[in-house]
C-alpha cells in the first residue's frame, strides 16, 4: 500500500534543501566498473552493421571509464530505431515519445540534480519533430548529455528523407527507399546544418564524432559527460540499411585541424557553415565554454528564497486573509 | 431578520480600474467576517473593451454569482446599455450624469453621481476616483466611514504611504456626496472586526496551488495560457521557497513531458493548462498511463473548439479529458467545484496519482479560476499526504530479479526511483511485461492492459467524490460536475423550499465513474436531467452510454456560469410542465 502522512511531516528535506544530496545513498568503494557493467540483458535489436552498435558501445565505456553506478544514471530517449539505446544498457532508462527526449531529460535533472543524465535519439526525432526542444534544452544549460546519433535518414520508419539528409538526389543513389519518397526531383527541402544550428544557439559544449571510430568516439562521449553543462554530441551512425553512407563518410570524416581552439564560438559556426561545401566532416570537439548551469542558477534562488517548507506555505496562505 | 444577500457590479472600460474597486470592495467585505462570491467578466483585450467585475455578499457562505443585481454602478454610456437590464426591479443604478445618460422610462432607482467631475474639481488626484466610486458604494451600503476608513487603509491603497492621504480624502467626498444628497438605500450591512487568519479571501487558481504545495508538488512545468497562467505566477514564486523546481517551458509538449522525467525521479509534478495547450499534451498522457508515472495535470476549462474563447467559461473539455488518447490510456479525471474545495480537490489529485500511479486529469474552468470566495484556512496538519510505493530496503533485489510491474492485487506496482533504488529498469511506452521489457505477445497486453484499467477501478472506492443532496423522494433530480454545484445545489434549497421535491447528484470524480451512485440515483428518481455548461452534454452523453439509461439535460453556452436563477426556472419548469 501506498504509504500515508500529513502534510506538516511530508517534508523530509534538508534545511539548505537544494542539492538533493544524500537520495543517491552512501557512496561505496564501488570496484571498477568494466564496459560489461553496463550492458543489460536485452540484446539489441538493431540491422547487422547500423552504427548504433558503435554509439551504445563507446557510450558504455565512457560510462565504465567514470565508473559510475548505474543507479545514478538515467538515459532518456525519443522514438527511432536510435531511440531504443536505452534497453540496451544496464542503468535507468526513459523511453518516452517521438521527439520529446530532451524535455524529458530536463525534468529528470531538474528533479534530481545529482543524476547523470544522458539524451539519445535519431536526427529526425531531435531535428523535425523535436527540434523546438533543442534551443529551449541549450538555453537551461542543465549537465545533459544529448547524443544524436545522425544516420541522415528516418530508420525505424523505413527510409524516408530526414532534415539531415543531402538535397536533391544526392542521397537517392545510396537508398532503396528514398526514391518512393521524392521520386521525380529527389529531396527538395534544404539540408539542415544541425551542428551549426546548434552552435548558432548558444551550446555550451559542441562536438562531431563517427560510429566506426569506436575510441575516439568513447573520448568524445566522455568529454562531453565530464563537461558541466549542456553537451551536444553530433554522433554520425550510418543506417546500412536505408541510406548505407560508410563508405563516403570513411572518406569524408577527418580530425579537426591539430591545435584547434575550442573557444571560439565564430570560427566553429565557420568550420561548421565551411566543411558542408568542402564534403568533408570534421571529428572533435568544435567548441566548450564553461557557462553557469540551471542547477547553478537555482542554487541562488534556493539561497535567496529558500525556508522552512510547512512554515512558508503557512506564511504563503496569510497573503489571503 | 432577513438574511443578508446583495449583488453588486461595477461596469466600466477595462483597464479603467472598474476591477480593483471591485476586488477592493469584495475583499474589505470578506474581511469583515461577510462572505462573498466575485464574478468578472473581461475581454481578451489587455486594454480596452467593457468589463466588469461583481460581488454577491451573504452572511453564509454564497454558492453562485447572484442572478439579478442589487446594485449597479456604471462610469459610462456603454456600460449602461449593457448591463441596465440585468438589474432588479428593486435595484438600484448608480451611474455619472456627465459621462451617460439614464434612460427614464425605467422604473429603476437611478442616482447620479458625477464620478469624474468630482475626481476633476474637488479631489484633483484621477487616480482616486476608484477610492471615490469605493466610498459611494459603502456609503451606500450603510458602511460607516470610520469602517470604510479602514478598509481602505488596509487594502491595496494604503499601501504606500504617500497616497494614503489623498485615498482616504476622496473617501471623504464620497461620505460627503452622499450625505448632502441625502442618499440612503436603506442598508446596513453589517461589518465587523476582520477575524484574523482564520478565513481566507481567494481565487480558485490561489487554493489550488496552495493544496498542490501542501500536497508536496515539488516540480512545475507549464507554458501560458489564459486561465491558467495564475497558477504558473503564483507558484513561481513560491517553489524556490519550498525547494522546488518551476520551469516555464518552450510549449505544453515540453511542460508534460518534463513533467514526466521529474516524475521518474520521484518528484510530485504538476503541469497546468487549458484546452489548447491539453489537446497537444494528450499523446504524453498515453506515455503517462503506459510507463505508470504519477503526474497530475490540470486543465482551466474555457470557452472552446480552438482558440475559442478564452476568458469564458464552459464544461467542455470532458470529453478530452475522459476519452483523449489514441490507444485506450485509462486515467484518473476529477473536478473540482468551489474555491475551498480547489485546495482539497488538489491534495487529493496528487495522493491519487501517487497511490495509483498514474496521469490525474483534475478540471477547473475559468469561472472557478478566477472567481474569489471566503474559505476556511486549511489546517495542515489534517492534510494527508500519500506516497508512491516503492521497493523496500536498497539493493537486495537485483534489477535482473525485480519487476517494475509487478502483478499484485491492487494491480500497484513497487516504483523504483533513480539515485535511490538498485533496481534500475527502462520505462517504455512500447508494451511490455511485468519486468519491462518490450513485449508485444497477445498475452503481455492482455495482462498489461487490464493492469492499467483495473487499477485505477478502485479509485471509485475513494470517499468524498460523489454527493447525493435534497429530497429522499424527488420528481426530479438534477446531475451536475465541478463548479456547477454551487448555483444547482443553490437552485435546490430555493425549489425544495416551496416544496418542489427535488434532488442532486453531484461528481467530483468523473473516470472512473462512480456507477453504483449514478445508477442508484438514475433509477430511484422519475426524471432525471444532467446540467453542464456546454452544448452537446458531454457528461449526459457518457452517462447514458456506460448505464444504457435515457437522459434529459440542461446546458447553457453563453461563456458565463449559471445562474441558480437558470436552475430554478428550469426544475419549476420540468415539474410543472413536464
Ligand atoms: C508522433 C509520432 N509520429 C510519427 C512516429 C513514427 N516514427 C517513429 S520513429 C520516426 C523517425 C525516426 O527517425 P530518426 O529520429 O532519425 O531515428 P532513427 O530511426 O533514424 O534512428 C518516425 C517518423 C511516431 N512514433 N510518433
Ligand atoms: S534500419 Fe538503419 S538505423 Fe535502424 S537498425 Fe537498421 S541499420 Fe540501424
Ligand atoms: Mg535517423
Amino acid at each position: 500500500m501506498a504509504e500515508v502522512r500529513t502534510a506538516d511531516t511530508a517534508s523530509t528535506t534538508a534545511p539548505e534543501r537544494p542539492g538533493k544530496t544524500g537520495q543517491a545513498g552512501p557512496a561505496k568503494p564501488a570496484a571498477k566498473r568494466s564496459l560489461k557493467d553496463y550492458r543489460s540483458e536485452v540484446k539489441p535489436t538493431w540491422c547487422p552493421g547500423c552504427g548504433d552498435f558503435g554509439v551504445l558501445a563507446a557510450l558504455q565505456r565512457a560510462l565504465a571509464e567514470r565508473n559510475l553506478d548505474p543507479k545514478d544514471v538515467v538515459i532518456v530517449s525519443g522514438i527511432g530505431c536510435s531511440g531504443r539505446l536505452p534497453e540496451f544498457v544496464n542503468a535507468y532508462g526513459l523511453h518516452v515519445v517521438h521527439g520529446r527526449a530532451l524535455p524529458a531529460a530536463q525534468g529528470v535533472k531538474a528533479a534530481n540534480p545529482e543524476l547523470t543524465v544522458i539524451a539519445v535519439g535519431g536526427d529526425g526525432d531531435g531535428f523535425a519533430i523535436g527540434g523546438g526542444h533543442v534551443p529551449h534544452a541549450v538555453r537551461r544549460n542543465q549537465d545533459i548529455t544529448y547524443i544524436v546519433m545522425d544516420n541522415q535518414v528516418y530508420g525505424l520508419t523505413k527510409g524516408q528523407p530526414s532534415p539531415s539528409t543531402p538535397t536533391g538526389m544526392q542521397a537517392l543513389r545510396r537508398s532503396v527507399s528514398m526514391p518512393k519518397m521524392a521520386p521525380y526531383e529527389g529531396v527538395l527541402e534544404g539540408q539542415l546544418n544541425i551542428l551549426a544550428m546548434v552552435i548558432v544557439y548558444g551550446c555550451s559544449f559542441v562536438a562531431r564524432t563517427f560510429s566506426s571510430q569506436a575510441t575516439e568516439m568513447a573520448k568524445t562521449i566522455g568529454r562531453g559527460l565530464d563537461h558541466p553543462g549542456f553537451a551536444f554530441v553530433h554522433a554520425m551512425s550510418p543506417c546500412p540499411t536505408f541510406y548505407n553512407t560508410y563508405d563516403p563518410w570513411k572518406e569524408s570524416f577527418m580530425p579537426l585541424p591539430d591545435e584547434w581552439d575550442t573557444s571560439d564560438r565564430i570560427k566553429a559556426i565557420d568550420m561548421a557553415m565551411e566543411e558542408v561545401g568542402d564534403g568533408v566532416f570534421h571529428s572533435g570537439v568544435f567548441f566548450q565554454d564553461v557557462y553557469r548551469t540551471y542547477t547553478d542558477k537555482l542554487q541562488d534562488v534556493y539561497a535567496k528564497a529558500y525556508g522552512d517548507e510547512q512554515a512558508t506555505i503557512d506564511a504563503l496562505m496569510d497573503q489571503y486573509a | 431578520m432577513d438574511q443578508l444577500d446583495l449583488t453588486i457590479r461595477i461596469a466600466g472600460e477595462n483597464g479603467e480600474g472598474v476591477l480593483t474597486v471591485g476586488d477592493v470592495l469584495a475583499e474589505a467585505l470578506a474581511r469583515s467576517g461577510l462572505y462573498i462570491y466575485t464574478f468578472k467578466n473581461l475581454p481578451a483585450e489587455i486594454k480596452g473593451g467593457a468589463s466588469m467585475t461583481q460581488v454577491r455578499v451573504q452572511d453564509t457562505p454564497v454558492r453562485s454569482p447572484g442572478d439579478a443585481l442589487d446594485i449597479l454602478m456604471v462610469w459610462n454610456q456603454e456600460n449602461y446599455d449593457i448591463h441596465v437590464g440585468e438589474v432588479k426591479p428593486t435595484g438600484v443604478v448608480i451611474y455619472d450624469p456627465d459621462e451617460c445618460d439614464a434612460d427614464e422610462s425605467l422604473a429603476l432607482t437611478q442616482i447620479g453621481v458625477p464620478l469624474q467631475t468630482i475626481t476633476k474639481t474637488v479631489i484633483k488626484t484621477m487616480k482616486s476616483k476608484n477610492v471615490l466610486a469605493f466610498g459611494i458604494l459603502t456609503a451606500c451600503l450603510g458602511i460607516p466611514f470610520d469602517s470604510a476608513k479602514q478598509m481602505v487603509a488596509e487594502s491595496r491603497w494604503g499601501r504606500r504611504k504617500e497616497f494614503l492621504e489623498s485615498n482616504i480624502n476622496a473617501l471623504k467626498q464620497a461620505y460627503i456626496y452622499v450625505d448632502d444628497n441625502d442618499i440612503d438605500l436603506g442598508l446596513r450591512v453589517p461589518v465587523n472586526q476582520r477575524n484574523g487568519h482564520a478565513q481566507l479571501i481567494m481565487t480558485g487558481n490561489d487554493a489550488l496551488c496552495m493544496g498542490a504545495l501542501a500536497a508536496g508538488c515539488r516540480y512545475y512545468a507549464g507554458y501560458p495560457i489564459t486561465p491558467a497562467s495564475d497558477v504558473m505566477e503564483t507558484l513561481a514564486k513560491a517553489m524556490p521557497r519550498v525547494g522546488g523546481v518551476l520551469m516555464q517551458t518552450e510549449d505544453e509538449i515540453a511542460a508534460i513531458t518534463a513533467s514526466i522525467g521529474a516524475s521518474f525521479t520521484g518528484a510530485k509534478v504538476m503541469t497546468a493548462t487549458a484546452g489548447p495547450g491539453l489537446s497537444l499534451m494528450v499523446e504524453a498522457l498515453g506515455l503517462a498511463t503506459m510507463e505508470e508515472i504519477p503526474l497530475v495535470v490540470v486543465d482551466v476549462m474555457r470557452g472552446g473548439p480552438s482558440t475559442g474563447m478564452p476568458t469564458k467559461t464552459e464544461q467542455s473539455d470532458l470529453n478530452l479529458a475522459i476519452h483523449g488518447a489514441h490507444g485506450e490510456a485509462p486515467r484518473i479525471v476529477i473536478a473540482a467545484t468551489n474555491t475551498e474545495d480547489c485546495f482539497y480537490t488538489a491534495v487529493k489529485a496528487f495522493n491519487l496519482a501517487e497511490k495509483y500511479q498514474t496521469p490525474v486529469i483534475l478540471l477547473s474552468d475559468q469561472h472557478l479560476s478566477q472567481r474569489a470566495q471566503v474559505m476556511s484556512r486549511p489546517d495542515l496538519s489534517q492534510v494527508e499526504v500519500v506516497e508512491r510505493k516503492q521497493p523496500d530496503g536498497n539493493g537486495s533485489v537485483s534489477p535482473q530479479e525485480f519487476d517494475r510491474y509487478e502483478m499484485t492485487d491492487d494491480y500497484i506496482s513497487p516504483m523504483p526511483l533513480p539515485g535511490r533504488h538498485g533496481q534500475h529498469y527502462v520505462a517504455t511506452g512500447l508494451e511490455h511485461d511485468e519486468h519491462a521489457h518490450i513485449d508485444y505477445s497477445p498475452e503481455a497486453h492482455i495482462r498489461m492492459t487490464e493492469k492499467r484499467h483495473q487499477k485505477i477501478e478502485s479509485a471509485v472506492n475513494e470517499p468524498g467524490f460523489v454527493q447525493r443532496y435534497g429530497a429522499e423522494d424527488a420528481q426530479l433530480g438534477l446531475i451536475g460536475w465541478g463548479s456547477s454545484e454551487g448555483p444547482i445545489l443553490e437552485a435546490l434549497d430555493r425549489t425544495l423550499a416551496k416544496g418542489y421535491k427535488v434532488a442532486a447528484l453531484i461528481f467530483k470524480m468523473l473516470h472512473p465513474l462512480p456507477e453504483k451512485e449514478a445508477r442508484a440515483f438514475i433509477e430511484s428518481i422519475p426524471v432525471v436531467s444532467v446540467v453542464e455548461l456546454n452544448a452537446s452534454g458531454q457528461f449526459a452523453n457518457y452517462l447514458q452510454g456506460r448505464l444504457a439509461v435515457s437522459l434529459k439535460r440542461f446546458n447553457i453556452i453563453t461563456g458565463l456560469p449559471f445562474k441558480a436563477g437558470e436552475i430554478e426556472e428550469y426544475i419549476e419548469g420540468v415539474l410543472q410542465y413536464g
